[in-house]
């Protein structure tokens, strides 16, 4: 006959288990005094030695679960012994003389435990199952409340529950009267441990000011829709560079008068990385492209987006045919071009056409970014700020003006090789920008 | 006017006894035709056939008019046309076409044409008794000005609803005539074995009204005694109840090897041809002359033949009907 | 608002309607001097003198054929019937003649009547006056099923019972003629097909008709001493059955308790039962779903047994517990 392995009682505290490892499998021989599984009590973390000895039959619990003190988790007797499917149920305490009837009465359910287990179905109600379902919940690991271990909705949340901390953590939020379903769980499969409740309850603590709330709406709205769809379906990827800036200071330091006397505006570093990016993307036609439906549309004008930062949004306007103006024109184009943006007077055709875009952060403490393209076009480019560095220069230490550069492209449409070489060209524009008059 | 010798009594003049003689003719060929269909598997369903019975239907029918009403029975084709339905509609509905009178719902027991006073055939014996109390009813309680003549068979005199309707017309005093045409057989259940009455119209005086039997296959009398009782019935001296004597030449619906009478006694009965008798009449009385009588047959065969090709030209019902009219 | 009994709602929505439309009449056994077996239409015959209120012979099938003959041509008649279970011998005129002439004439006939009948247990009338067999007319297509829990209700759903163009029939029910409630004096009418939610709750749902809804009701309240809250909705129309209120409180609640006076096997509440497992809310049910109606056994005239066979308060509690694993 098989004996029971039971949930014993390690303190006068103890009401229940909680069952941390199974040290044995169904069908592993089992000697006396083999260490059965490990528990956790409230108090300590405790291997449970086996009884007797045989075949490791039937284990009822799996890992985190609770198990009343004295119930019965599993048997160990002799190979192929027939023990019933589901636990008996604890004899009533107050009836102890009649625990051998109500044993006897047990074993009326066992009978048709083959009946249930040749469907393998478990009892649960359809709200059950639903929720088991919405949540990805295997409803045979729920612990069903109702008649008949029948799982009710109530029981599969509670699984949801239980089933996102480890047995310390639900313990500590116990004891600390904290909320599990309010954590978040930093362990694997977002589970909750110690720490996050730990974390949760201090943070709770402290002062807490309402947060203001702004609804997500007009150019709000429409950026975050934009920045979204692309980075979802576009596959991006983001190359660096390190630009060595001397020469284009030296050019913008003669040009700026010249320039500021033609137009009235003062010519930044924007207009000339504006006037490399343009002139070499002639070079590479596949960087000038877009993707529209499933064609790649090699653009032969070469128009340039500038990311504006505006109240509340950023508008991304384009100055056409970039490759074929000088820098003065280049000047006035971008500097008018921010002005109406910021403005709110950019015509929708000022707003559209850009084949590749520039977003320039170098007013900021900004190295280097992971810009997002602008669809349709297929690669955008970061602009960081120069900042002075040590850089070797032939085998000495100098201080050199540094600028990162960071292109992102859409890998469906170009691959790293033709992104890399554009990036290496732009790079050699830049620290050599009298190759521009060539 | 007098017809050999007998006086018909309602004014009902020449033209319209021409027109009854043909109409005979339409239910015998209508009926003959659909027995045909019926035989060939074009018709389905079941149906129950009057031929023999043309001059009930058509004699209490001449006498009423068209804002009078009917309810008929489940053998009550010839009641139908008696009471001036379209044949085409007819044809059309046994087809199961929605041209027919019930738009293919109904079937060879259901047609109805209420607008025209036709209240409708029934499926259940004895089932239409009550109704035609009801709507004699509505005459009395309307103060309208209109008869309902309420035909059933010898099987349905013996339902409670006969009973229980021919007592509330009675009570009430209702403008109502009964018309009890007793063809012999119930089903297969004769008369004679079913009855302990010599005759069915014995049994009005149960309910305190006349009741009057007359030979159902002579179409002058039965003119005359269905005019009498509707001209009582109009003028407030409540119900009558007819019987009218007869017979169904065919089975009781379309399979019936009729193994319980004999041929002999069908032949017997068919010498008391209603239409042939008739048309004797009318020939003797000079309406009109034997050739006159022979091209008024072949035009109401025509119209039936006509029926068919309307019938089947007709569109069948579509699904999406299906469930239409359940509820008003 | 003034308070009328249920059995003066029911007389007060005909006499308005027979004042104002002279197509609308009555008639049954013993409805003129004596005022109907249960007192219904006392007064009325001096009102509406006897061409109005017609007294009949003992002819349940000859008067309620006459109904539908004279529905046929043109009035509007009520039929009362002294007792439901005497619609047996109706039924040929209800079922074969008064359902299903529309359809069988193509549209060409409307029958616009109602069969107005009391019906259930607790008066001590024994077996054949006593039954609850609204689930016989309820299965055939072409009537409309009526079964008023409240004066108030009476009063609006016999007003659109009469306005209906088809033929209904209307369950009064014995033991509630003396119940009480608000009722308007002007006319109004209330839709077939729209349940009515008696009491809200979120736990359980207890669908319930005729007197069960009274019980249901009080058995909401003992449940809420015990922290249960309880919906109870009132179908009101068992044909045309207003599934969406049903459904919506059952995908609420998630358990619902179906409960009729009429024998359970066969009754309208396993249509209901079956109505909700078909519907979306099946995926909301969170306990079989419970059906309560009378044993199968003929309505017993001794008291006790009369009531035993019937469903009671602490079975309807029973029956909710038990959805909720409690009982």
């Amino acid at each position: 006959m098989a004996k029971e392995v039971f949930m014993p009682k390690l303190s006068s505290t103890m009401e229940v288990g909680t069952l941390l490892q199974w040290l044995k499998e169904e069908g592993d021989p089992v000697e006396i005094g083999e260490p059965l599984f490990e528990i956790m009590t409230d108090k300590i973390n405790i291997e449970v030695e086996s009884y007797e000895e045989g075949v490791f039959l039937k284990k009822y619990y799996q890992v985190d679960d609770e198990i009343p003190v004295n119930a019965v988790i599993g048997y160990v007797g002799e190979e192929n012994e027939e023990v019933p499917n589901e636990p008996p149920e604890l004899a009533d305490e107050e009836e102890p003389s009649e625990a051998g009837e109500s044993a006897k009465e047990d074993e009326q359910p066992a009978a048709e435990q083959p009946v249930e287990s040749a469907t393998d179905k478990v009892r649960a109600t359809p709200a059950a199952r639903r929720v088991a379902w919405e949540n990805n919940i295997e409803l045979s690991s729920v612990s069903g409340s109702g008649p008949k271990s029948r799982v009710h909705e109530q029981d599969v949340i509670k699984a949801i529950d239980t089933n996102r901390a480890t047995p310390l953590a639900e313990k500590i939020a116990a004891d600390k009267g904290v909320d599990l379903s309010q954590i978040q769980g930093s362990g694997a499969r977002g589970k909750v441990e110690k720490a996050d409740v730990t974390g949760y309850a201090a943070a709770q603590t402290e002062p807490r000011e309402e947060p203001e709330r702004v609804k997500l709406k007009g150019l709000r709205k429409a950026v975050a829709d934009k920045m979204l769809e692309s980075t979802q379906s576009i596959p991006h990827v983001t190359l660096t560079s390190e630009i060595d800036m001397s020469q284009v200071i030296d050019v913008r330091k003669s040009l700026l008068p010249v320039i500021e006397k033609q137009t009235g505006y003062r010519l930044s570093y924007t207009e000339i990385i504006i006037k490399a990016t343009a002139h070499v993307l002639g070079n590479h036609p596949k960087v000038n492209a877009s993707l529209v439906g499933d064609e790649i549309v090699m653009n032969k004008d070469v128009n340039i987006g500038l990311a504006v930062a505006v109240e509340n949004g950023l508008i991304v306007p384009s100055v056409p045919n970039a490759d074929k103006k000088g820098l003065a024109e280049l000047t006035e184009a971008s500097k008018t071009l921010g002005l109406k943006a910021r403005d709110g007077k950019l015509s929708p055709d000022e707003m559209s056409g850009s084949t590749f875009s520039i977003s320039n952060l170098g007013m900021y403490a900004v190295d280097g970014f992971t810009p997002i393209i602008n669809p349709p076009e297929t690669a955008i480019l970061g602009v960081g700020r120069i900042v002075e560095k040590p850089v070797i220069v032939d085998g000495s230490v100098e201080v050199r003006p540094m600028m990162v550069l960071s292109l992102s492209f859409d890998h469906r449409a170009i691959d790293g090789a033709p992104a890399a070489a554009f990036l290496t060209e732009l790079k050699d524009r830049l620290e050599n920008p009298y190759g521009l008059l060539v | 006017m007098e017809l050999n010798n007998v006086k018909l009594v309602p004014d009902v003049g020449k033209d319209k006894l021409v027109d009854l003689y043909k109409q005979m003719w339409t239910i015998r060929f209508f009926e003959e035709k659909v027995d045909e269909f019926f035989a060939k598997g074009e018709i389905h369903g079941t149906t129950h056939l009057c031929v023999g019975q043309e001059a009930s239907a058509s004699g209490a029918c001449a006498v009423i008019q068209e804002q009078d009403k009917i309810t008929s029975t489940h053998r009550g084709h010839g009641h139908c046309i008696a009471k001036g339905a379209d044949v085409n509609k007819m044809m059309a509905e046994l087809f199961g076409r929605t041209t027919g009178y019930c738009k293919g719902k109904g079937g060879s027991m259901h047609i109805a044409d209420v607008e025209k006073g036709n209240l409708g055939a029934n499926g259940i014996v004895g089932g239409g008794i009550p109704l035609a109390v009801g709507s004699a009813l509505t005459a009395h309680m309307k103060k309208q000005d209109y008869v309902t003549m309420c035909f059933f068979g010898d099987g349905a005199s013996n339902e409670g609803s006969f009973h229980e309707a021919l007592n509330l017309a009675s009570i009430w005093n209702l403008p109502i005539v009964f018309i009890c045409e007793n063809n012999q057989y119930g089903m297969s259940g004769p008369v004679k074995d079913m009855v302990n009455v010599k005759d069915i119209s014995e049994r009005a005086q149960s309910y305190g009204f006349p009741g009057v039997k007359v030979d159902g296959n002579d179409i002058v009398e039965m003119m005359n005694t269905t005019h009498e009782a509707v001209e009582n019935a109009r003028s407030g001296n409540g119900p009558t109840l007819i019987e009218a004597k007869t017979y169904r030449w065919k089975g009781h619906s379309k399979s019936d090897a009729k193994k319980y009478r004999t041929r002999e006694e069908e032949k017997e009965w068919k010498d008391k041809d209603p239409i042939k008798r008739f048309a004797g009449v009318l020939i003797e009385a000079g309406i009109f002359t034997e050739e006159e009588s022979k091209s008024l047959r072949s035009e109401a065969k025509q119209a039936v033949e006509d029926s068919v090709d309307f019938a089947k030209e007709g569109p069948m019902p579509a699904h999406e009907d299906l469930l239409n009219d359940v509820y008003a | 608002m003034r308070e009328i009994t249920y059995s003066e709602a029911v007389r007060e929505a005909m006499e308005q309607e027979m004042r104002k439309n002279d197509d609308v009449f009555i008639l049954g056994e013993d409805i003129g001097v004596y005022g109907g077996a249960f007192g219904v239409t006392r007064g009325m015959i001096e009102e509406f003198g006897p061409e109005r209120v017609r007294n009949t012979p003992i002819s349940e099938s000859g008067i309620s054929g006459a109904a539908v003959g004279s529905a046929l041509t043109g009035m509007r008649p009520i039929v009362e019937l002294q007792f439901s279970d005497f619609i047996t011998i109706a039924m040929d005129q209800m079922v074969n003649q008064a359902a299903k002439m529309r359809y069988m004439y193509g549209g060409k006939a409307t029958v616009p009547m109602v069969l107005r009948t009391p019906s259930g247990s607790g008066t001590g009338a024994a077996a054949q006056h006593s039954q609850s067999l609204e689930a016989w007319v309820a299965h055939v297509p072409g009537l409309k099923v009526v079964q008023p829990s409240t004066a108030y209700d009476a009063k609006g759903l016999l007003k659109a019972a009469m306005d209906d163009d088809n033929p209904v029939v209307f369950y009064e029910h014995k033991v509630l003629y003396k119940t009480k409630s608000d009722v308007p004096e002007d006319q109004y009418s209330i839709p077939l097909g729209e349940a009515d939610i008696k009491r809200e709750g979120t736990d359980v749902t207890i669908v319930a008709t005729a007197v069960m809804v009274h019980r249901a009701l009080e058995a909401a309240e003992e449940l809420e001493k015990e922290g249960i809250s309880v919906e109870v909705v009132d179908p009101r129309t068992i044909v045309p059955l207003d599934e969406e209120t049903i459904v919506q409180s059952v995908s609420k609640t998630g358990r619902v308790v179906v409960v009729h006076e009429a024998v359970k096997r066969g009754g309208v509440g396993g249509e209901i039962a079956s109505m909700i497992a078909e519907s979306d809310a099946f995926d909301y049910l969170d306990a079989p779903i419970q059906r309560l109606g009378a044993l199968p056994v003929p309505v017993p005239y001794n008291p006790d047994l009369e009531k035993a066979s019937v469903p009671q308060v602490p079975d309807i509690v029973q029956s909710v517990k038990k959805t909720l694993n409690k009982a």
